[in-house]
């Protein structure tokens, strides 16, 4: 008796076990997505404005976008030009490692060519590099020529957030997108790439 | 044990059935006064959430005229203005008058709550579930129930929500509505109208009907009403927007389940020769 | 390499009775061969629980417990949480559908008998498992902290205000403050999702084990362990899987069928599910005009009701679902199911379940003369069900139960 049911009993097996997963999928869907940023956090994560007319030249703040840090710095025309001694030492000094927002326009990496606009979070493990101007011997670095330091994991970068050779950070710090009107600097959107 | 008082009855459950019906039929003359109060029934409202056209219609009515003094506190503007398909720019540019609002920030109101006590006595009610606590026919009956009234601060009373502190101000686009009391006719017993007998239509004077003197409003009865409509739709959407969204994954989700059911239903069988 | 499973397999069952436990409470377990659909609601009961319990946790992550945030982190969730809604609703759902399948499942019992020896302690356990749910639904709704939450909850703490001597200082000492404030949703909140929940999955888990022990019932009332078969299983018995597990599936299809269409289309059900004066919040000054509990207390609120006493109504409101864990004493019918049972435990049963109906229908509305006498009437059946049953039950014609399936 058994023997003779055989394929159709097979065959609706195979149906309702079919049936049954491809409902998981969709079950799922709600309880995976509502872990997403809600719109209240999407909401307190818009952009955010800074007046940097009143930033002294060579001085780094630090605004908060996201609740995490973003590095504003000033550039002196000397430490612009201090880049490109250092630029033997860096892994990726193009940025072609990651999507960079707005390559080649200027030395700084942003849409300024004075300031520079970049995430303060280290890429290799999220800590906050610190910002070392200065051009001395470093405990880290017997030529140093200015940049981020990483206290954490020792990750050296430079003026502008590239990555050193030979540290453990993988990739430059990525530049936000932002933009200038007059002086004041709007991180989290850029009307130009919307 | 022998029972010696063996009913000749044969018991039915239909027939306890039955009498339970008796009371539950007895019971619907005792309902209570209704939530439209002196109005009567409310007046019956069926939302169409896929309406867009009636929800920016509604959306604008109520930044128009209403914004002034409530908020919609846990709504965001983007939202609204994704969900009602109004390109931002011109959401932006013609129903948020505050200029320094973000797309994701909540519609917390234009007014503060201290100057709102001071001028109405209470501080106008959050609007954004007002359609969930008192629910759609209520709005539509209320907004459209305001009527002459001198002896209240506003001039106006309501008959939905008698005594109401909020002033009416859709009366430019209503007129003035009064409450008037007409002749109408007698029913007899039959259900027909009552004669005299000369068959002259007999009538009797009955007060409470709300009317608009021709003209007095810039909008004429049905564009009125309308105009209600869509606010009414607007307010069920923000309400609950997820609800055009629920009813529409709904249907899918009740197919799948009835796939299922099938399906199982036909393995079940297969299975079940086994035993039987 | 294809012996690595069965090999790790048997590492496993040596050290943990995985395939034992398998064979003896799923594959194997025998079955009454012929039940009917009254016989399904207990697999629907632990679906909702799962149900429940993973909507639940997810509910967790984003509500607030706060006095000030409780309510708008329900509407949080509604709105800015990505598919909050549907999580939400699940979760009041569930709730709604867990009373209604135990409720059936209960009655299922009274109909068949299902409490009398030797389940006696598999009905018991049913019944802490729907006290614990009643617990559980109660504090729960009070977590939305809106206006039917705050109210509702000042009613049920105002009833320990009936307790001679320390009835003041136990409503006090429960709420925390001298209203219903963020500290009392915060003790509810920890009850609700962590304390009933453990004891609920506890009774469930003895409930099941109990059950495993002495057999699952039928509609007939027989006996299926007195014919066995060459190897000790039951003639009129098969196996739990696959044919239960399949039995329960077109359940399942059919209930979340029931399940979504509530969900999706009637999440409020009508004001029963969730009631609308819960859309506003909490405000201690202001009583809705309209107060009525939630429908699956409604019966135990019209019978408090019932009763023009404060200690009084709660009495018979506890002993309403206190009289329910003795029924098994209370049973003196040679036969288990209503099919053989006479006229009398007909009479009563019908009885019984149009006045649980009518109680049930008399707390959601508003108090009348004709609905208090209703009540009273009604309230005097439901007890009379269960104090008058050694009575009808032992001098009643029984007929004779069958021995076979």
């Amino acid at each position: 008796m058994q023997e003779k049911d055989n394929t159709r009993r097979k065959v609706l097996i195979g149906l309702t076990t079919a049936v049954s997963l491809s409902g998981i999928p969709f079950a799922a869907t709600p309880f995976i997505a509502s872990w997403n940023p809600s719109a209240r956090a999407k909401a307190a994560g818009a952009s955010v404005k800074v007046d940097v007319s009143k930033m002294q030249y060579g001085q780094q703040i630090q605004v908060a976008w996201r609740k995490q840090p973003v590095f504003v710095i000033r550039h002196t025309k000397e430490s612009l030009k201090g880049l490109e001694a250092t630029l033997s030492k860096l892994r990726d000094p193009n940025s072609e490692d990651i999507d960079e927002l707005y390559r080649g326009q200027n030395l700084t990496r942003s849409k300024s060519s004075e300031y520079t606009v970049i995430a303060g979070v280290c890429t290799h493990l999220g800590c906050s590099p610190k910002y070392h101007p200065e051009v001395e011997p470093k405990p880290w670095d017997a030529s140093w020529a200015g940049g981020f330091f990483c206290p954490c994991h020792g990750s050296m970068f430079d003026m502008v957030g590239r990555v050193f050779k030979g540290v453990p950070a993988p990739t430059n710090l990525p530049v936000p997108p932002h933009f200038f009107n007059g002086s004041i600097l709007t991180i989290g959107e850029d009307e130009e790439l919307a | 044990m022998i029972n010696k008082y063996k009913l000749s009855y044969n018991f039915k459950w239909w027939h306890a059935m039955s009498l339970a019906c008796i009371f539950f039929i007895t019971d619907v003359n005792a309902s209570e006064g209704g939530p439209c109060k002196d109005y009567g029934e409310c007046d019956k409202f069926k939302y169409s959430l896929n309406d867009m056209e009636s929800l920016q219609s509604g959306a604008s009515t109520f930044m128009n005229y209403c914004y002034g003094c409530h908020s919609l506190q846990y709504s965001r503007w983007g939202r609204v203005a994704t969900d009602l398909q109004i390109p931002e720019e011109i959401f932006f540019d013609t129903l948020v008058f505050d200029k320094s609002i973000k797309s994701g920030d909540l519609m917390t109101g234009s007014m503060s709550k201290d100057s709102s006590v001071e001028w109405f006595g209470v501080a106008p009610p959050d609007l954004t579930l007002v359609s969930r606590v008192r629910g759609d026919d209520w709005i539509y009956s209320y907004l459209r129930a305001y009527y002459e009234d001198s002896s209240k601060q506003y001039g106006v009373n309501n008959l939905v929500y008698p005594g109401t502190a909020m002033p009416n101000v859709l009366m430019a686009l209503q007129g003035s509505q009064k409450l008037i009391c007409k002749n109408i006719p007698v029913i007899a017993r039959n259900g027909g109208e009552k004669r005299d007998g000369t068959g002259k239509a007999l009538t009797t004077e009955k007060c409470g009907f709300l009317e608009v003197p021709e003209g007095s409003g810039q909008l004429t009865k049905d564009e009125f009403d309308k105009v209600i409509y869509d606010l009414t739709n607007f307010l069920v959407y923000v309400g609950e927007p997820s609800k055009a969204t629920r009813e529409r994954i709904g249907w899918y989700v009740i197919f799948y389940f009835l796939i299922f059911t099938a399906v199982s239903y036909m393995l079940y069988r297969e299975y079940h020769k086994d035993y039987h | 390499m294809s012996e690595m499973p069965g090999k790790l397999f048997g590492w496993l069952n040596s050290r943990l009775p995985i395939l034992n436990t398998y064979e003896r409470h799923l594959s194997k377990h025998p079955v009454p061969s012929k039940v009917n659909f009254w016989y399904l609601f207990g697999a629907l009961a632990s679906v909702v629980l799962i149900i429940q319990i993973i909507s639940g946790i997810w509910l967790i992550m984003p509500y607030s417990n706060t006095e000030e945030e409780a309510f708008s982190s329900i509407e949080y969730i509604m709105r800015d949480v990505d598919y909050g809604w549907v999580i939400r609703y699940m979760h009041t759902t569930g709730a709604s559908m867990f009373f209604a399948v135990v409720y059936l499942h209960m009655f299922r019992g009274l109909l068949y008998g299902s409490y009398q020896k030797p389940k006696e302690l598999v009905w018991i356990f049913g019944c802490a498992i729907y006290l614990a749910m009643m617990a559980e639904g109660f504090l729960g709704y009070v977590l939305p902290y809106g206006q039917m939450s705050y109210w509702g909850a000042q009613v049920i703490i105002s009833l320990f205000g009936a307790i001679p001597y320390i009835g003041d200082s136990l409503e006090l000492w429960v709420r925390g403050d001298y209203y219903i404030s963020g500290i009392t949703v915060s003790r509810f909140f920890a009850l609700h999702v962590v304390a009933l929940p453990l004891v609920l999955i506890a009774l469930v888990f003895l409930h099941l084990v109990a059950l495993h022990e002495v057999g699952a019932g039928n509609p007939e009332g027989v006996d299926i362990e007195e014919f066995l078969d060459d190897d000790g299983i039951p003639l009129d018995s098969v196996p739990f899987f696959p044919y239960k597990v399949l039995n329960a599936f077109v359940a399942i299809g059919v209930f979340m069928t029931v399940f979504a269409i509530i969900m999706f289309f009637f999440p409020e059900g009508g004001g029963y599910f969730i009631e609308m004066a819960n859309f506003e919040k909490a405000n201690p000054l202001v009583t809705p005009e309209h107060i009525a509990p939630v429908w699956y207390y409604s019966p135990y609120y019209a019978m408090l009701r019932a009763v023009p006493d404060k200690l009084g109504g709660l009495i018979i409101m506890g002993s309403a679902v206190a009289i329910l864990f003795v029924v098994p004493w209370l049973d003196n019918s040679k036969a288990a199911s209503i099919r053989y049972k006479g006229i009398y435990s007909k009479i009563a049963l019908a009885l019984f379940a149009i006045s649980f109906l009518t109680l049930g229908y008399l707390g959601t509305v508003g108090v009348t003369e004709v609905r208090k006498t209703m009540s009273v009437i009604c309230t005097f059946i439901y007890f009379a069900f269960f104090l008058l049953m050694p009575i009808y039950t032992k001098f009643e014609q029984t007929k004779e139960v069958p021995k076979r399936l």
